[in-house]
């Protein structure tokens, strides 16, 4: 045991001092708080254009399918209170080449953000548009204007059909439907009156920031355990450490080891990044999305607590093993690419089907125990899910965390007094039968 | 009882067979020495002693009792190949393989310090391991595997990389070790270390023992084959006497082969009739003959 905590120790001391950990950390609080702030930082830049209203021109000569429509658009957006569409009409000069320069001309200017060209009349019953403007990709003109015809002619058609006004707002009166999920009474979260879709959303935040966190520190301590395995089996030292603490102690002391570094710099990386939220300028922007974390069921909580460190502990040890089995830093990738794969695919299941959280996919899954800890944190959180469903997925993870516990303190103990080429499956299994671990 | 009994293991590897039926007991202050062409065995004979593999078969017993976890803290090991953290400093790795050793941080870092300056290398506690020179890593290194004040220790190829000074440091330190009542298993293809360190041997060839025993012994086992002369003026015809294999010469005399010890006289006889004789002597096989000999012949 107290060389158990002396692995631990020596890991620990040895990550924090390390210089690329330093820098790796630091650059990246430095990423978060850039991207905590950007939103405000856009807006500041906006903050000039905030009521600049953007003009466009039309040529209006009185009678052409075109002039009518771009007079329909200009009282509509003359209508609309803060609308930044503004529509401005030039006599014609008869001629549409000239006509096109004096837009044109208007526009270099500065007096016109875009101009429109109409073309001949359509289906629709509106001419082809076609929007010009010196901006590269500028979508947001022909949109609003799309949209405001859209609802030009839904009214002129409703108006030809004799409708009345009252009609008219009857027809166009919002239809609100709320989701309200409930509980059934087998359910995992205890008592409760279900899950409003405001509680939904803050859980739906709450569960993508969990699996992010899961994913984030499998493949970061992983990578981490597998290489300093492979590190010390490369520089020898395992020689002499296996002679001084047994070979269990040393993996389990350097997992928990890295365990407490990912969970000090993942907690750097949230602390920097709540401390950027709360400086006053982004408070109110937080205040505006009305996030109630109070709403949050506690038991969620706990679940997603004892799938995280289940899983981070299943995704340990399998690194470890695999760590173990090369010899040199070169060989690791190929060799931890299978777990990378998985905890990929787990994550992405979970994420993918966060809309679906019922789908059988998720429900299979969520047992399968590498995936498991991804994806019955969505369970929990967005269905309703009955406690056995719970216990029986936790049992199948903590089993097969025991399996894996003997499975790679045999591969460990075998692998890392292997030199040389990568050991073929059944030299591992034949060289794992000589040692009681 | 002796501290360290390794009776009669056995190790097989994947599909060849590594150590076959090796069996010697190292006693208290005792320096062992453990030879062998590359591939003979030693490592794996040593990494048995270690507790790293077991045996397939036979039983190593340190104390009279079979190994355990417990027996750790009592080993030290210097690997073969260099076994440090390149980029962690000295002390750091040091005193934190001690505490795994069982020691105090405290107790840890005195003895590192005593140990640095018995090397003449203090100024070496703060820096880390890839600053410094192969010599001085293998001070390091060496360091590692007594810091702890072992009772067992294994030692492969323990002089590797040093100059000449420095192997005598090392070399006084190990018979140290050895006269305060360690039991030493030491590997070298250094002959010379041998007959200077090691009471009894074991010369492994192709994963069996060949020859066994105490220096002294062997040496006497073997004829004595060489003799060297040194003459005033040239000796002629010694090539024509019966029983002179070959004869070399060199700088400042002759070295003579020959069949058998009894020529030995023949020789002086002969020279004798010529000149006066400086020098004569009847050579016993060094330890590097006998390697040669014994692990040579069994290769063709």
């Amino acid at each position: 045991m107290n060389n158990f905590w002396t692995v631990v120790r020596f890991t620990v001391m040895n990550k924090l001092k390390a210089k690329a950990f330093i820098i790796s950390t630091l650059v990246f609080l430095l990423i978060i708080s850039v991207v905590v702030n950007i939103p405000y930082i856009i807006m500041q830049f906006q903050g000039g254009g905030e009521d600049k209203t953007q003009t466009v021109g039309y040529i209006q000569d009185g009678q052409s399918i075109g002039s009518v429509t771009g007079q329909q658009l200009e009282q509509y957006f003359a209508n609309i209170e803060g609308s930044k569409l503004t529509f401005k009409g030039f006599a014609t000069s008869g001629n549409a080449a000239s006509d096109e320069e004096t837009l044109k001309s208007e526009l270099d200017a500065g007096e016109l953000y875009s101009y429109l060209q109409f073309g001949e009349a359509t289906d629709s019953g509106f001419p082809e548009i076609i929007v010009k403007s010196e901006k590269l990709l500028d979508y947001s003109v022909a949109s609003q204007i799309e949209s405001a015809l859209q609802v030009i002619r839904h009214n002129n058609i409703l108006s030809e059909a004799g409708l009345t006004e009252q009609q008219m707002k009857e027809l166009q009166a919002p239809i609100v439907v709320d989701a309200v999920q409930i509980k059934g009474s087998l359910s995992a979260g205890g008592e409760g009156e279900g899950k409003t879709a405001e509680e939904q959303g803050v859980n739906m935040g709450i569960i993508y920031f969990i699996i992010i966190f899961l994913f984030m520190a499998v493949m970061i301590s992983g990578q981490m355990i597998a290489s300093e395995v492979t590190a010390e089996k490369s520089s020898r030292v395992m020689e002499v450490l296996i002679t001084s603490v047994s070979p269990l102690t040393s993996m389990f002391g350097k997992i928990t080891g890295m365990f407490l570094i990912v969970i000090i710099q993942l907690a750097s990386y949230l602390a920097v990044g709540a401390i950027n939220l709360s400086l006053p300028h982004n408070a109110e922007m937080l205040k505006e999305l009305n996030i109630d974390l109070s709403v949050v069921d506690p038991m969620l909580l706990v679940f997603a607590g004892l799938y995280f460190l289940a899983g981070f502990f299943l995704f340990a040890t399998l690194y470890a093993a695999l760590g173990s089995i090369v010899s040199r830093t070169e060989d690791l990738g190929n060799a931890v690419m299978p777990m990378t794969f998985i905890s990929l695919a787990g994550f992405y299941i979970a994420i993918f089907s966060i809309s679906t959280p019922d789908s059988l996919l998720v429900k299979i899954c969520s047992h399968i125990p590498l995936f498991s800890p991804f994806v019955m944190v969505l369970r929990l959180g967005l269905t309703d899910i009955a406690l056995w469903e719970v216990l029986v997925s936790f049992a199948i993870l903590l089993v097969t965390i025991y399996l894996a516990v003997v499975l790679s303190a045999k591969i460990y103990r075998t692998g890392v007094l292997m030199y040389g080429k990568r050991p073929s499956m059944k030299e591992l299994r034949k060289a794992m039968k000589a040692y009681k671990i | 009882m002796n501290p360290l009994v390794v009776n009669n293991v056995v190790k097989h590897y994947a599909d060849k067979t590594a150590v076959s039926g090796v069996q010697f007991e190292v006693s208290k202050g005792e320096i062992y020495g453990l030879l062998g062409a590359n591939g003979a065995g030693k490592t794996t004979t040593m990494r048995m002693i270690l507790g790293l593999i077991y045996p397939d078969q036979g039983e190593i017993k340190y104390n009279g009792k079979p190994y355990s976890n417990e027996l750790l803290k009592n080993v030290g090991y210097l690997p073969e190949e260099r076994g440090l953290y390149p980029k962690i400093r000295v002390s750091e790795q040091l005193i934190y393989l001690a505490q795994l050793k069982g020691m105090s941080a405290k107790d840890a870092d005195r003895s590192l310090k005593y140990w640095l300056e018995r090397f003449e290398v203090p100024e070496n506690y703060n820096k880390r391991v890839e600053e410094l020179s192969k010599g001085n890593q293998q001070k390091i290194q060496f360091i590692s595997a007594v810091i702890h004040n072992p009772q067992f220790i294994i030692m492969d190829e323990a002089f590797s990389g040093l100059d000449p000074v420095n192997v005598e440091l090392l070399k006084a330190t190990v018979k140290e070790l050895r006269d305060n009542g360690a039991s030493i298993v030491f590997s070298t293809h250094r002959m010379e270390h041998v007959e200077e360190l090691c009471r009894n041997i074991t010369i492994l060839h192709r994963s069996k023992e060949v020859v066994k025993g105490s220096v002294k012994d062997i040496k006497s086992k073997f004829p004595k084959e060489k003799v060297w002369l040194q003459t005033k003026e040239e000796v002629a015809g010694l090539e024509q006497l019966s029983g002179v294999k070959a004869v070399h010469r060199h700088e400042n005399g002759l070295e003579i082969e020959i069949a058998e010890e009894k020529v030995a006289a023949q020789i002086l006889n002969h020279a004798l009739s010529q000149t006066e004789i400086e020098h004569f002597q009847v050579k016993e096989p060094t330890l590097n003959e006998i390697f040669i000999r014994t692990v040579g012949d069994r290769n063709e």
